[in-house]
């Protein structure tokens, strides 16, 4: 892979530039993935720890309108949202969350293409940065990435000794960005940052995937989820800071009976009337029912559809969870069941 | 920008009440091009929206073979369908469709045809009727199998008419015991009841069923006792829809998306599908 060095210095530099030409430079902080624009870059740190949500929402909103309607003179009348003024840069991204534009992506665009998504991603570059923040709630080698994958990424930072880092071209949209700003770049050759990368203590594998995905198959109906489900409080938190939950509803907000728009909203497969049908009859109709929903499509459902794993080991879902469910230890003990 | 999310509009050109809750809409595109060149297949679904209330999800329940209007008809139940059932003729409606598959009629070509629903369950096989009866001599025996609650629960009731009159049609009205009027001449028994006692003849034979879920879960074992495939016997599964495009994540049976995958399948897909529906 062709690699590149950047100074810090270069880097401030670059990043002022990108913000000046019109990018929303996005990068990790205390709150979350921030607007460089309002943290200012000099607090970029390399062991910035994994922040409490992932940038998921730049590319799917928690919120969005899908149009906005007007009843006018004779019909109603649409105006459509245009989203390519939207360009965004996600500097130091986790290769956690960097993974998860390629999984969202294949929902997105199986069939029907969401424009919604696909515009905001294409006009999105993603520099993942080698991570070694990893903790106990992570668990990113259990499902095929580690701290330095480079999935997702366009290009993937290496921090180096004495205020520099590599820069690894992964895609053609990342080597063309590398040859724009190429002023920043000096060449660089793989000696030094190899040496980083194996430095890198990466969490244990806990679970194989495959052997959860078989225990699945075969047990949609087992007494293994009611014990789990018992705590859950059905907050919906998992979902919501979960890099590649996608579930999404459709609703109208009116502001004067003549015009207003329909949204997007994010949804979770958790939330008791997900499913529930206007009749009454809910098929999934008890906790227990809705948490094998969430871990089968994670693990089993997706899998089977996008030959992907709709997870990336992130954790976020243990951390935040207010009756520490742990899907870490959820899905080892199903592995273990096999 | 391509938005799958953005509806046709649709004006209401007609307005049927069919029973106390239950309402059918004539419908034809705003915009006649569109309307020219919209093509669907029976059992296909769309979303239906008000504008300002959202969206709901119901089958295309007028025959791809008439391609004048499409109808749809939609029982009152939620904050959608109340929706709709304040509008009048002349009203705009949004439309986004068709999604799913669709009965295999080229495939039923040849063969009987037994239609068995009940309810409003008739509205996703009165297409097929409809479709069927439209290329009449591609099929042999035509059995129609209808119930609902009460002869006020009836839909459709132009429609059974005009099938029982017709000399090539056999057709079966009935009503739940104790939902008959003085007046009434069809059958009194459940669905499944009546089934068993027309023993439509298996071979060669598909059957197309739709209605309450405890109607189909009755009604599928005495097809079976009758002989019927179970390649042979069809129905449609209903869940919870928002997108309609394989993406919101709510209507999946397992790994089977409804909206994608169905809403149409055969009894022996079914049956595989763990209990999610």
């Amino acid at each position: 892979m062709e690699e590149k060095i950047i100074t810090k210095e270069n880097l401030i530099k670059l990043s002022t530039d990108l913000v000046n030409e019109g990018f929303n430079v996005i990068a990790p902080s205390e709150k979350g993935y921030t607007l460089l624009q309002t943290d200012p870059l000099l607090s970029l740190s390399d062991s910035q720890p994994l922040p409490k949500s992932p940038f998921k929402g730049y590319l799917f909103p928690k919120t969005e309108p899908l149009f906005y309607y007007k009843k006018g003179q004779h019909d109603y009348e649409f105006v459509d949202v245009n989203l390519q003024n939207v360009k965004n840069i996600f500097l130091a991204a986790k290769p956690c969350d960097a993974a998860s534009v390629n999984i969202l992506s294949k929902v997105f665009n199986w069939d029907y293409k969401d424009e919604f998504f696909d515009i905001r991603a294409d006009n999105s570059l993603v520099i993942s940065m080698a991570c070694s923040t990893s903790d106990e709630y992570c668990f990113c080698t259990s499902v095929g990435l580690s701290p330095v994958s480079t999935k997702g990424a366009d290009l993937f930072m290496i921090p180096l000794a004495g205020d520099k880092y590599a820069i690894r071209i992964v895609t053609d949209k990342g080597k063309s960005f590398a040859e724009k700003y190429s002023k920043y770049f000096s060449d660089g050759n793989s000696v030094e940052s190899e040496k980083v990368l194996a430095g890198i203590k990466a969490p244990e594998q806990s679970f194989d995937t495959a052997k959860v995905k078989d225990w699945l198959d075969k047990n949609f109906e087992s007494e293994f989820w009611n014990g789990i489900a018992a705590t859950c409080l059905a907050c919906g938190q998992c979902a919501f800071s979960c890099p590649v939950c996608h579930c999404f509803d459709i609703v109208d907000e009116d502001y004067s009976y003549k015009e207003g728009r329909r949204m997007k909203n994010w949804d979770a497969c958790q939330f008791g009337l997900f499913t529930e049908h206007a009749s009454g009859h809910n098929p999934r109709d008890n906790q227990a029912k809705r948490y094998r929903q969430r871990i089968s499509h994670k693990f089993k459902y997706y899998k089977d559809k996008f030959d992907e794993v709709l997870c990336t080991g992130c954790g976020r879902c243990t951390r935040g969870c207010p009756v520490s469910i742990d899907i870490k230890e959820i899905v080892t003990e199903i592995n273990n069941l096999n | 920008m391509e938005n799958i999310y953005k509806p046709y509009l649709m004006e209401i050109k007609e307005i049927i009440e069919e029973t106390s809750d239950t309402t059918t809409f004539r419908l034809a595109f705003k915009d006649g091009s569109i309307g020219e060149k919209f093509d669907f297949k029976a059992g296909q679904f769309a979303e239906y929206s008000v504008f300002g209330e959202g969206e709901c999800t119901f089958c295309i329940a007028s025959s791809p073979t008439r391609k004048e209007f499409i109808e749809c008809s939609f029982k009152k139940a939620g904050k959608v369908t109340t929706a709709l059932d304040r509008l009048n003729v002349g009203d705009t409606i949004g439309f986004r469709g068709p999604y799913g598959n669709y009965f295999p009629v080229d495939e039923m070509k040849g063969s009987n045809v037994v239609f068995i629903s009940g309810g409003i369950g008739l509205a996703p096989v009165r297409c097929v009727i409809d479709n069927v009866l439209d290329l009449r001599a591609d099929f042999k025996d035509i059995t129609i199998i209808y119930g609902a609650r009460s002869v006020d629960d009836l839909v459709y009731k132009d429609k059974l008419e005009d099938w029982k009159k017709m000399p090539d049609v056999k057709t079966i009205v009935t009503v739940d015991p104790g939902g008959e009027t003085p007046e009434w001449k069809g059958e009194i028994g459940f669905v499944p009841a009546i089934v068993e006692k027309a023993a439509p003849k298996a071979e060669n034979t598909y059957a197309v069923v739709c209605g309450p879920p405890i109607m189909i879960k009755y009604t599928i074992p005495v097809l079976l006792k009758l002989g019927f495939d179970e390649k042979k016997i069809v129905t449609t599964l209903e869940n919870r829809m928002k997108c309609g495009l394989g993406k919101c994540g709510r209507c999946n049976v397992g790994n089977v998306y409804v909206c994608k995958d169905g809403p149409v399948f055969t009894y022996e897909q079914m049956k595989e599908l763990p209990q999610e529906y």
